[in-house]
């Protein structure tokens, strides 16, 4: 039996491991509900940075792409202000990020130029720093625009939209050591599976690690995403460059078990979280509709249009959701109408539209507190495809959820400011207590 | 003898979870394991070089128990209290070990390592204890309980694998004696390469079962014909 160390020896090893080891602690206070949730423990509380990974626009402030760190803790002096930018250097559309598995650093990557900037967010997330770039994904891959960073232990499985020769949609998913080393490459399947063919287009990912299961969707490449989108619109041939399947793999395997056919562009998607759901949602942006993947009562997963989104013929365009961590409910936002909306999920076959609000002249991403309280959104889709003129509003906005009503808190002008396009966001917070004894 | 179990491991629960938190719990596997040999696990990365204490107190080259065999590892500290950190990643090598000793023939293959992230408590004689029955050094499948000689050594072992450590807080910001960790179990080859990483989400004993297997079956492949 091990004696029982008293509490200043304690503390003092506890003190000299941090001192000597560089250590620092993981505890962040809160999450959002749609990030690579099974790699780290989320804890659930007041989230206390945004960072907002953003656009820069020629002739704005120093036009670089940045990512902007607000502080959004309310007990702060500083709550609701940007405290904090990295500019990367030029503008490459910037787009989305991921945490590695113990969130200790974000991933960001570039659209245009493949560009991947990896920050530290762990040491001081008041302060992010970028620690290192990775250019050689075109190179190793032959994958362009890496989209979505999904962590698994120890590595980062990277969506692509694209691919350096054709430039249209068809892709695959990049693997990467968190050291940022190239480990190997998976294309998205374009051959029939059970009758369905798949068109290799690539975009989310998301994974359920008790049914070693991965679901990935698809978008469209980079001859579309680059181009206006007014013009990608009145263009038959480049609407039929859009992704019009999901996919289910086999995670361990890294291998497509089936094909699903979504029509219209499936975005994000997001398993619930709810323990024992074994289902996951997405929104086709083109079609307008909600679709629930689910496996039935045979073991079979099926994908089954679930919900209209708004009226599906004015193309209200849905752009991003956040599911409730219980998975009752699910936040769309539609990017023509400028539409936050809320879906009551309690029964996941027939979702219900029960709330929605204008909330900007365009809004793009909905990243909402793991106590549902608050929703955050961000305004830019894309460069070429956000609206011109006064209905090109850029922002972040805090809004209040109080079960009824959504009241904006404040809203930072990202023009006014002189930062750019603000499109993904992450939640972090300082290392700080945990509920410990000694 | 130190030999923990699930249930053991769960009594543990309180210290550490806020009274709001729902109980941690062990991850469930829903689905057949993919059969051995019908997949491959990438080289995610090398391990690191180093030097480690057995339990006895004798000094060892990091790569004198991480290549030559197949090898799981997992940094522990003795006195971990989380049901889903250290006492979790024991019970599973424990559930391990008897499928393992099960099939002779794979025994021979394979080793476990339980390497301590503090040094100061964690002395070769701690883990000597901590190992108990499953320490036994003739074991058809041998189980290290190593330790460190100081944090220089342990620094570049836990920047090399890649986990995350860290001392807990009290409510006044005091280092307390608990580590937050995110529990990682490493799957190396003979060459000492990483093959797979098990967070609590993926620490499914079957799973790891076929991966080790999977190993072998490579390992066998690569060998020249006769």
């Amino acid at each position: 039996m091990k004696p029982h160390l008293g509490f200043l020896q304690a503390s003092a090893i506890a003190a000299s491991l941090i001192a000597a080891i560089g250590l620092t602690p993981l505890a962040s206070l809160a999450d959002e509900t749609c990030n690579s949730p099974y790699m780290a423990n989320l804890i659930k509380g007041q989230e206390e940075f945004i960072h907002v990974w953003t656009l820069g626009i020629d002739g704005m402030g120093d036009g670089s792409d940045k990512l902007v760190t607000v502080d959004v803790n309310p007990k702060s002096a500083q709550y609701g202000k940007v405290i904090n930018t990295v500019s990367v250097g030029g503008r490459g559309e910037s787009h989305h990020m991921g945490f590695t598995d113990d969130r200790k650093y974000l991933w960001a990557g570039r659209l245009d130029d493949s560009k991947i900037f990896v920050f530290d967010v762990g040491t001081d997330p008041a302060r992010p720093r970028l620690v290192n770039t990775i250019s050689d994904l075109m190179q190793k891959s032959g994958y362009v625009g890496p989209h979505t960073f999904y962590a698994l232990p120890g590595r980062m499985l990277i969506g692509a939209l694209s691919n350096d020769k054709t430039r249209d949609g068809v892709t695959g998913i990049a693997l990467y050591n968190n050291q940022g080393d190239f480990i190997a490459k998976y294309d998205m399947p374009k051959t029939s599976i059970n009758g369905i063919k798949g068109d290799g287009y690539g975009y989310d990912i998301a994974i359920n690690p008790g049914k070693n299961a991965m679901l990935t969707s698809s978008f469209t490449g980079t001859a579309n995403y680059m181009r206006a989108l007014g013009e990608v619109i009145k263009d038959p041939a480049a609407m039929k460059h859009f992704g019009n399947t999901m996919v289910l793999w086999d995670l361990k395997a890294m291998k497509p078990k089936q094909i699903f056919s979504t029509p219209g562009a499936p975005l994000e998607i997001r398993w619930s979280l709810n323990t024992g759901d074994n289902w996951a949602v997405t929104a086709t942006a083109l079609t307008s509709r909600l679709w629930l993947i689910k496996e039935d009562a045979n073991g079979t997963w099926r994908a089954k249009d679930v919900a209209a989104i708004g009226d599906p013929s004015k193309i209200p365009l849905p752009v991003d959701i956040s599911i409730a961590a219980n998975g009752k409910s699910l936040w769309v936002n539609t990017f023509m109408d400028g539409k936050t909306r809320l879906f009551d999920l309690s029964d996941p076959q027939a979702p219900k539209q029960v709330y929605e609000k204008v909330t900007g002249k365009q809004v793009n991403m909905v990243s909402q507190s793991w106590d549902g309280k608050r929703l955050y959104l961000t305004s830019s889709l894309l460069e070429k495809w956000d609206k011109a003129g006064a209905a090109g509003e850029q922002f972040l906005k805090l809004y209040a959820w109080d079960g009824e009503e959504l009241t904006e808190q404040w809203k930072i002008d990202f023009e006014k400011e002189k930062l750019g396009r603000a499109h993904h966001m992450k939640f972090t917070a300082r290392p700080t207590v945990l509920t410990a004894t000694h | 003898m130190v030999a923990w179990t699930l249930s053991a491991a769960f009594a543990l629960a309180g210290p550490v979870r806020a009274a709001t938190d729902p109980l941690p719990r062990a991850p469930t596997q829903q689905f057949v394991a993919p059969a051995p040999g019908t997949y491959r696990l990438e080289v995610i990365q090398q391990a690191p070089a180093g030097r480690v204490l057995d339990s006895d107190g004798r000094a060892l080259d990091f790569k004198q128990v991480t290549t030559g065999r197949i090898t799981l590892l997992s940094f522990i500290y003795t006195y971990c209290v989380d049901p889903i950190g250290c006492p979790l990643a024991h019970a599973t090598f424990a559930t391990l070990r008897t499928q393992i000793l099960a099939t002779p023939a794979l025994a021979g293959q394979v080793r476990f390592v339980s390497l301590s992230f503090d040094p100061v408590n964690d002395t070769p004689a701690a883990m000597k204890a901590y190992g108990g029955e499953y320490a036994t050094a003739n074991a058809p499948l041998r189980w290290y309980f190593l330790t460190t000689g100081s944090m220089a050594d342990l620094k570049p072992l836990v920047d090399g694998l890649g986990q995350s450590a860290a001392v807990q807080t009290d409510a006044d910001g005091r280092p307390t004696r608990l580590y937050d960790h995110l529990l990682k179990v490493f799957l190396l080859d003979a060459q000492g390469r990483i093959r797979e990483i098990y967070t609590t989400a993926f620490l499914l004993p079957d799973v790891i079962f076929n991966d080790i297997q999977t190993l072998v079956i490579e390992q066998h492949a690569r060998r020249p014909k006769p």
